[in-house]
């Protein structure tokens, strides 16, 4: 699936981030919490953004980031640096969030989706907005997923990430993240009701 | 970082894949469309077309939603920096106590609020960032007071003088030690760890 134009110019803006983050990350290991704090103003936005999608819920993404930007504080003179900063982080939140996803227990989760779902269409009963009706299916189905395929396919169809990258961030080969972007999309499309 | 940027897909593992009736598997035509590439045998073959136009339903959804989520631009990361920043400042790593002064003044400073002042007068010329900064004490026989030695790493402008340059670096740490810090430096050795472009330059040195 193509990248929306807006997504691939910030991913030429997040390799120049990369450059700006060396000298931060050396400070940082070194013990200068002002440095860490700059580095925490730079990357939270998108660490937010990218849990919000995968939780599902801005509250619950937040608490992920900070859990894992603390984690991250803690581990930073382990840090190695065979990675960028910006990867090593998307990793830890991405951990993070699958602790979440897989804490909830599925079929609560369902309920739970059908009840947010609810109102929404008591509200607009004609579907007036179609394109808000499709997202709720959508996000209804995405809930149906397992932990690990929701996380690979968030980052993939939501983040733009490339194979490669998710792989490192999820932390099993590149194989293994196709397969469950397959797998996601193939439950998806069926939930959707398109296939026939 | 798009989807063509990727290496050619290996074979789905086992399980994964299902034959459509004309008997190509859905993993391959779904990959063909991801990679944008010509499928001739698509267009005549009703079962890949259906496929086709069921992920891209999928993507119609799939694209509303990104957009919806796409708050990274307007997320106001204060509040959240601030709450993260009040634990981390609960757990610093200050580093070893320097002695400041004369032996008897009992006065000391943490290594990384030193190695901080010693960053700040680096970046003070043009160009110039600074990175690792490393403060260890000397003690020579016969002198009570330490003396410190600096190790530090910069980045310099690809087109300064570089020898002129770290001759600047080491005037200007020179003086913060002695004039801010109150210390003796032994010695400063610098090392130039990367040259930035113009377009990576920032545009004055700055004195934080």
């Amino acid at each position: 699936m193509p990248l929306a134009p807006e997504q691939a110019a910030s991913a030429v803006g997040e390799d120049r981030s990369d450059t700006d983050d060396t000298l931060l990350v050396v400070r940082a290991a070194e013990g200068d919490e002002e440095a860490f704090a700059v580095l925490v103003r730079l990357h939270a936005p998108t660490l937010v953004r990218m849990a919000a999608r995968m939780l599902g819920n801005v509250p619950e993404a937040e608490d992920a980031v900070q859990d894992a930007l603390i984690s991250a504080w803690r581990k930073l003179p382990e840090f190695q640096r065979q990675s960028t900063f910006r990867t090593w982080v998307y990793r830890i939140v991405t951990n993070r969030c699958l602790n979440v996803l897989r804490a909830r227990r599925p079929v609560d989760h369902l309920d739970a989706a059908d009840q947010v779902a609810a109102p929404e269409h008591t509200v607009s009963p004609a579907r007036i907005a179609e394109s808000h009706a499709a997202v709720d299916e959508l996000q209804t189905a995405l809930t149906a997923l397992s932990a690990e395929q929701r996380a690979c396919w968030v980052l993939r169809e939501l983040d733009g990430q490339s194979y490669e990258f998710i792989a490192q961030a999820v932390g099993i080969s590149q194989e293994a993240v196709r397969a469950r972007v397959f797998r996601a999309r193939r439950s998806l499309t069926q939930q959707l009701g398109a296939w026939r | 970082m798009t989807a063509r940027t990727d290496p050619p897909r290996p074979s789905q593992p086992d399980g994964d894949d299902e034959l459509l009736p004309c008997g190509r598997s859905l993993a391959e035509v779904w990959d063909l469309r991801e990679q944008e590439k010509h499928d001739p045998h698509l267009e005549g073959c009703l079962h890949c077309r259906r496929a086709v136009d069921e992920l891209a339903v999928l993507e119609t959804s799939v694209r509303r939603l990104r957009e919806q989520s796409s708050t990274a631009e307007a997320y106001d990361a204060r509040a959240l920096t601030h709450r993260i920043m009040d634990v981390v400042r609960l757990e610093l790593r200050p580093g070893r106590p320097l002695p400041l002064g004369e032996p008897d003044e009992d006065l000391w400073i943490m290594e990384s609020a030193a190695a901080r002042t010693v960053r700040a007068a680096a970046e003070t010329v043009r160009g110039v960032r600074a990175g690792s900064c490393r403060i260890t004490l000397e003690r020579l026989p016969g002198r009570e007071a330490p003396l410190i030695d600096v190790r530090l790493e910069i980045h310099a402008p690809a087109s300064a003088p570089l020898q002129d340059l770290a001759e600047q670096v080491r005037r200007s740490v020179l003086t913060a030690v002695d004039g801010t810090l109150g210390m003796v430096l032994n010695g400063i050795d610098i090392r130039i760890t990367d040259l930035l472009d113009a377009a990576d330059e920032p545009g004055e040195g700055t004195d934080r």
